[in-house]
């Protein structure tokens, strides 16, 4: 028999903001530690802002310019947030150096109404986008994916960077206005107007596997 | 829209994302839930509405890849050695 060791009290992991103004003062191994903390979060909003072609050439250049410059971080937002917005500022410059084809934009997959004011899609219409049970039936994950970023590349860029801050990275409403530099009705009416559209599409992509088969 | 004025199906989704932030008077809230309360259409539609980006969110979910991952470590001992 062998006697468990008695456990050790964990010293409590040092938070964003200790670390930040330990890499300020020269601490490369703090700056590291910032980097396993937010690496996934960053390539994963870089490929939703983005495209995961672009994605590696934005996370290095978020964190060179994290690196540089974190000796002005002073606190009065969140880290997490000072360098959101170092990377949604990195992968905006990265769109912009990318001649995009237009795309088709999402204007015809938004909701319609009758003379009345009312809904002209049936409910049990409108309920396709609505469950991930009903769209799991309809298309498969792989399609789903794609469709996702298709819908996502086919968003006016504005709608497409207040979404993914807001809806798809969780942030509140107000720290994605600080990242935008806009107000947050601004960000409430962008994400509003990306949410009908992308409802639209998922509910016209998985209606149209079901009618015919093939994805449309 | 006034508190009084009827929500329709129409005012109603352009009123949803204030409502789900809580960004509606107590009289405009009133009136948009109980206009979804009886229309079948509109329940159907906030369903989908509040769904679509926890879906969009799994669809669209991320792993770095290994060699992104070793290669920023890589960069980031470069960096806090001075190299």
């Amino acid at each position: 028999m062998t006697l468990a060791s008695p456990e050790r009290p964990s010293a409590p992991e040092p938070s964003d903001e200790t670390l930040a103004a330990r890499a300020a003062s020269g601490d490369g191994s703090a700056f590291a530690m910032l980097v396993e903390r937010y690496q996934h979060r960053v390539y994963r909003l870089a490929c939703r802002l983005t495209s995961e072609t672009d994605a590696p050439d934005i996370l290095q250049e978020t964190f060179l310019q994290a690196f540089r410059h974190v000796a002005s971080f002073r606190g009065e937002a969140r880290f997490g947030t000072w360098l959101y917005r170092i990377a949604t500022n990195a992968s905006l410059m990265q769109r912009r150096t990318r001649a995009r084809r237009p795309a088709e934009p999402l204007d015809a997959f938004l909701p319609r109404f009758d003379r009345d004011g009312r809904h002209a899609a049936t409910p049990e219409e409108l309920m396709v986008a609505g469950g991930a049970a009903a769209l799991d039936r309809a298309l498969d994950r792989a399609t789903l994916a794609a469709k996702a970023r298709e819908g996502l590349s086919r968003l006016p860029d504005h709608y497409r960077d207040a979404f993914v801050l807001r809806d798809l990275e969780d942030m509140p409403t107000a720290e994605v206005a600080a990242v935008l530099g806009i107000e947050p009705a601004a960000v409430r009416q962008r994400v509003h107007r990306a949410r009908l559209m992308l409802r639209g599409f998922l509910q016209h992509a998985a209606a149209g596997v079901r009618s015919t088969g093939e994805l449309k | 829209m006034t508190p009084m004025s009827r929500v329709m199906c129409i005012s109603g989704v352009e009123l949803l994302a204030d409502y789900l932030e809580g960004q509606l008077s107590p009289e405009v809230t009133a009136s948009l839930e109980q206009h979804v309360l009886g229309c079948e259409r509109c329940q159907a539609f906030v369903a989908s509405y509040q769904a679509t980006p926890a879906i969009l969110r799994n669809a669209t979910e991320a792993v770095l890849p290994e060699d992104l991952r070793e290669s920023l470590a890589d960069w980031v001992r470069k960096m806090g050695s001075g190299e």
